[in-house]
């Protein structure tokens, strides 16, 4: 046996087991629920719920957002992001969050909004009638 | 239904560039097909004459659709579907370029130019794969093009739309009622490009990225070529120039990406693991990778089994990636991939038509590849640089498996419509912690393997671990340095650190002791210096970053376990301190839609003392109709060892939405008081007291060349409780017919007062309203007009006066009038004007005083003068002002400072390892296998 297939055949052996003990870094996306159950570090796609108040007072502290998501199960909760809100956030499409319950509350560090793309087919925008202007 | 005719559309250029569209496609297919049966044929060769002028007529339609595109774009044809997608009135010409290639079909449409630039060159080259190559080229071409064509094919009930077509009028592509109207096009406006992507580097970031991509078609196309004609040794020589010149390209591309993200986006670094990002860099490891081992087959004949595989697999990878981010397959994995815009399917038949040509050549002609039949030995140069080709095979096919989760649930879907998709939870450390061990190897690999030669070792070995020893004990040493300088934490990173010191060291050493420091044969040498720098600057950068903007006494009580937020919140004026560095936020303007923020930090030591000073200037870029904030733009402070990035990360919610800030001022309750200067008076939360009436108004945003006229007030307001007190000077100004007023805020009091308009009129009278006093006079004569005294100095032939313009002909001059009043004195000087013998004044106007003169006549005869004098109705006692309270502060900024130590050693190492595969490149350019 040739030296190169001995190595090729471990890499293929490391890779396997790199693959098997990868499994725990991935995960489905979780539900409010589950997150609760588990306690575990979890991502929870959901929408904001937009009928329900958010809370972001950057003169407090930057870095809490507090809003209402619902879940994949329809289920609405509040739950908290350490990071200044994202730009755009009341137009997002879906909210991504990673974090996991701390106290009875989802507490997430991560998050990714998708929003909707800046161009839709019925959208053409026309010319505006140029508007008075102001200063202040 | 009546033909409509429609006005101002311009029809040409999307019929000259449709046209040059199908030509280019077809020519393309012409090519294919000539350049294949004069690779095949045995006893016709000529056909490949044919092939090369349909290829040239391909790239020259091309160029002339890119052409019309940019035309239409140029000059703002808003008819055109692609025009109204990426352009706007207001883009700036620059943008023109960033515009074109926003887009999918743009980006196509720049693969498909470099495509055609260097298939040009690849003919000139006169090479003997010049048949076989260029016809793999034609089909990667027509295959290109079919994005682009949007033509429907349809058999029966089935139509499929085939490629999004760039020079279509909007009209064609959709139905709106809109198109009744035979002037629709004076209607349209465009969407603009995403102010995300209006920056340089969406300039040169797309090209070089492309350039990068069309370059890895050759080696590919060269490797096919090879297995085609079974010239399996001949097509090494080219393939390997143009590799290294693929190689150092697309390098410099993907590290744009990562400068861009880490100057100018807020990723907060310069890699983050994205599948966008991902994709491009396994097909330039699996490049690297056959640069390896096309280097030991050319020197040695093995391993060329492997350059091919590797040569076939960088092309097929560019192609997945070019599904993964174009397919819209990524969705909410990646933060900038494209919108999917239903070529899935086609791209698809892209990955899928190439990986049969690959396999099929491939498997084909394996048995015919040569291969010596001995095994390489173990200490020789060629093993030791196949293990780590292997490696980076290994770490692409890791990294690769990782990124297509996406496409396996898609593929477990398809089978199992139940399954719910599964996702990386942290993609970061998920690759670090793999990636680390597969640095570690090809630090080491490539430190050890420069000292092995090629063929049968020395007999004599102990040279090799004098040198290997040198290196290990000056690498130990370093990363010792390292942690003096910085933290390692943890045993696998002082591993890593190792390796990558040991990679450093011992190629300057190769270069030192074998090269005798020549430059120009250590290209390799200089890409293994820095891959080792390179990995050095990410364990600097990565692991140590420090955020600044955390004050650990402002945040407690949030948080159970203290994860301290790395935003910290700075109001105007107010210096506040954060590890170090005393930080004053201590202006912002407006201009067009961007708002830059100055920002002061002075670092202190242990005892307060400045040890430096300096300003950043971060901004944030709104909507064009201030609805959002589109972007924030960070701002770096570059050192050599560390660089110190801020950037605006919130803003109070009126600084936010233009909307939101008229909510909130149309909620403030303001209260209406009347007050004489001198005056206390007394509000809910303060004593306030009018100091005096300012005639140049000191308010920050009122600009005397903007406004003719204007009036301020000086106010102070002590706070009740407290007993601080701020300073407010609201003022009115008069800009042609139209009165401004200028509120003027006290964050801090949270207090709001403005000037009531009518105060305007009280305080000037309008011309209308004036009663002129006529009086005639001599110069050094005095008069008296009510409690004023006006002496006529003497006059001024050349006057200037901001309401006189000086034209041709006229015959001006001035009256120079000292005025007095109640104890000031002042100069005043109304103009009169001979224009074409019609007389004309320009009045002189005091706006303290309240004086109008006019200088109405002279009489020569004897030298009297006629001046008119008017003054100011003022009947006013007091001032009418308007106080809100308990107004939000608007002040303040949400800001994230951090330290990136040693970042430089990563440009550095990662520049110089694209520096050496250029070099590489040149060094063989000239050579003529």
């Amino acid at each position: 046996m040739k030296k190169s297939h001995i190595i090729g055949i471990a890499m293929i052996i490391i890779s396997a087991i790199i693959l098997i003990t990868a499994v725990g870094d991935m995960s489905t996306y979780a539900t409010l629920e589950a997150a609760k159950k588990s306690g575990d570090r979890v991502k929870i796609a959901g929408v904001l719920a937009k009928n329900k108040p958010m809370e972001y007072n950057p003169e407090k502290d930057p870095n809490w957002f507090s809003f209402y998501l619902t879940d994949t199960e329809n289920k609405t909760e509040k739950v908290i992001l350490l990071k200044p809100k994202p730009q755009d956030f009341e137009r997002s499409e879906q909210v991504i969050l990673t974090g996991s319950y701390e106290n009875g509350i989802f507490v997430a560090d991560e998050v990714l909004t998708k929003c909707p793309s800046k161009y839709k087919d019925e959208e053409i925008a026309l010319r505006k009638k140029s508007s008075n202007q102001s200063r202040q | 239904m009546e033909e409509i005719q429609y006005v101002n559309e311009h029809l040409w250029p999307g019929r000259i560039g449709n046209f040059a569209l199908m030509l280019s496609f077809c020519a393309s297919i012409l090519s294919a097909v000539s350049y294949y049966i004069h690779t095949n044929s045995k006893t016709e060769k000529k056909w490949d004459k044919i092939g090369r002028s349909s290829f040239f007529v391909h790239g020259i339609s091309a160029f002339v659709l890119i052409a019309c595109i940019f035309y239409v774009m140029y000059h703002k044809m808003f008819e055109y579907r692609y025009v109204i997608e990426h352009a706007s009135d207001d883009l700036p010409m620059k943008y023109i370029l960033s515009a074109f290639w926003e887009g999918q079909e743009g980006s196509f449409l720049l693969w498909v130019f470099w495509h055609v630039i260097l298939g040009f060159v690849f003919i000139r080259q006169k090479s003997k794969f010049e048949a076989p190559v260029m016809c793999i080229i034609s089909v990667i071409q027509m295959v290109i093009l079919t994005m682009v064509l949007g033509v429907y094919v349809g058999v029966g009930e089935w139509v499929y739309k085939v490629g999004s077509n760039p020079i279509l009028l909007l009209r064609d592509t959709i139905d709106l009622p809109l198109f009744t109207n035979a002037e629709y096009v004076s209607l349209l406006q465009g969407n603009g490009l995403n102010l995300l992507l209006q920056n340089y580097w969406m300039t040169i970031h797309p090209p070089t990225l492309f350039l990068g991509f069309a370059s890895t078609a050759f080696p590919f196309a060269l490797a096919v070529a090879g297995l085609w004609t079974k010239e399996h040794k001949a097509w090494l020589a080219p393939a390997l120039k143009w590799s290294l010149f693929s190689g150092a390209i697309l390098g410099i591309g993907i590290l744009m990406g990562g400068a861009w993200a880490y100057e100018a986006l807020t990723f907060g670094g310069y890699w983050a693991w994205d599948p966008v990002e991902n994709t491009s860099l396994v097909p330039w490891l699996i490049l690297v990778a056959g640069i390896h081992t096309n280097l030991v087959s050319k020197s040695t004949g093995y391993s060329i089994r492997s350059t091919y595989m590797f040569y076939l697999l960088c092309f097929l990878l560019i192609i997945y990636s070019t599904f993964l981010t174009r397919s819209g397959i990524l969705g909410e994995t990646s933060v900038h991939a494209f919108t999917e815009m239903g070529l899935e399917l086609q791209l698809v038949f892209f990955v899928g038509l190439f990986t049969l040509i690959a396999l099929y050549n491939f498997i084909k002609n394996y048995k015919g590849i040569p291969a010596p039949p001995k095994e390489e030995a173990f200490l020789s140069r060629e093993f030791w640089m196949f293990i780590g080709s292997l490696v980076l095979l290994f770490s692409g096919a890791l990294i690769s498996f990782s990124s297509s989760l996406p496409v396996f649930n898609k593929i477990i879907q398809f089978f199992d419509p139940e399954y719910v998709g599964r996702v990386i939870k942290d993609p970061i450390p998920h690759y670090n912690k793999y990636q680390i061990w597969i640095a570690v190897f090809i630090a080491l690999l490539s430190g050890i393997g420069i000292f092995l030669r090629y063929g049968t070792p020395k007999k004599n070995l102990k040279p090799l671990f004098v040198h290997i020893g040198r290196s290990t004990l000056i690498s130990i040493a370093l990363v010792i340095l390292f942690e003096q300088w910085l933290g390692l934490y943890v045993w696998q990173y002082r591993v890593l650190m190792f390796a990558s010191a040991f990679t450093v060291v011992s190629n300057i050493d190769y270069l030192i002791s074998f090269l005798k420091g020549n430059l120009k044969m250590g290209a390799s040498v200089l890409s293994h210096v820095g891959f080792g720098l390179m990995i050095i600057g990410v364990l600097a950068s990565g692991l140590n970053q420090e955020v600044i903007s955390s004050n650990r006494f402002a945040m407690t009580g949030i948080m159970e376990d203290q994860k301290l937020g790395s935003s910290i919140t700075l109001y105007s004026k107010m210096p506040m301190f954060m590890n170090g560095y005393w930080v004053t936020y201590s202006s912002d303007t407006l201009e067009n839609h961007i708002r830059t923020y100055t920002l002061d930090f002075r670092k202190v030591d242990e005892n307060n003392k400045t040890l430096e000073e300096f300003t950043l200037y971060p901004n944030v870029m709104y909507e064009k109709d201030f609805s959002k904030v589109a972007a924030n733009n960070p701002d770096t402070r570059h050192y050599i060892n560390r660089d110190i990035f801020i950037q605006v990360s919130g803003l109070p919610p009126s600084k936010r939405d233009i909307e939101l800030a008229h909510a909130q001022e149309d909620t403030l309750n303001y209260i209406p008081y009347e007050v004489a200067v001198g005056d206390t008076f007394e509000t809910e939360r303060s004593f306030a007291i009018l100091n005096s009436i300012d005639y140049l108004p000191g308010h920050r945003d009122y600009d005397s060349e903007e406004n003719d006229l204007g009036v301020g007030l000086n106010f102070s307001f002590r706070e009740k409780k407290g007993d601080s007190t701020y300073n407010a000077q609201p003022a009115l100004g008069l800009s042609g017919n139209l009165i401004y007023q200028y509120p003027d805020k006290m964050n801090r009091l949270n207090t709001k007062i403005r000037i009531k308009e009518a105060f305007f009129e009280e305080m000037y009278t309008a011309e209308e309203n004036l009663n002129y006093e006529g009086h005639i006079l001599k110069q050094g004569d005095q008069i008296k007009f009510n409690d004023y005294s006006l002496t006529l100095k003497e006059f001024d032939r050349n006057p200037e006066d901001p309401n006189y313009q000086k034209e041709d002909g006229d015959i001006p001059v001035a009256a120079i009038l000292e005025v007095e009043h109640e104890g000031r004195l002042k100069e005043l000087k109304p103009i009169y004007v001979l224009r074409k013998n019609r007389p004309f004044s320009v009045k002189a106007y005091d706006p303290e005083l309240g004086i109008h003169i006019r200088f109405s006549n002279i009489f020569p005869k004897d030298e009297s003068f006629e001046i008119k004098v008017a003054k100011d109705n003022r009947v006013f006692d007091k001032v009418p002002v308007e106080i809100a309270e308990n107004v939000p502060a608007t002040d303040y900024i949400a800001m994230e400072a951090k330290i990136f130590p040693g970042i430089n050693l990563f440009w550095l190492g990662s520049s110089l390892m694209m520096f050496g595969l250029a070099l590489g490149f040149i060094r063989r350019r000239k050579l003529k296998s």
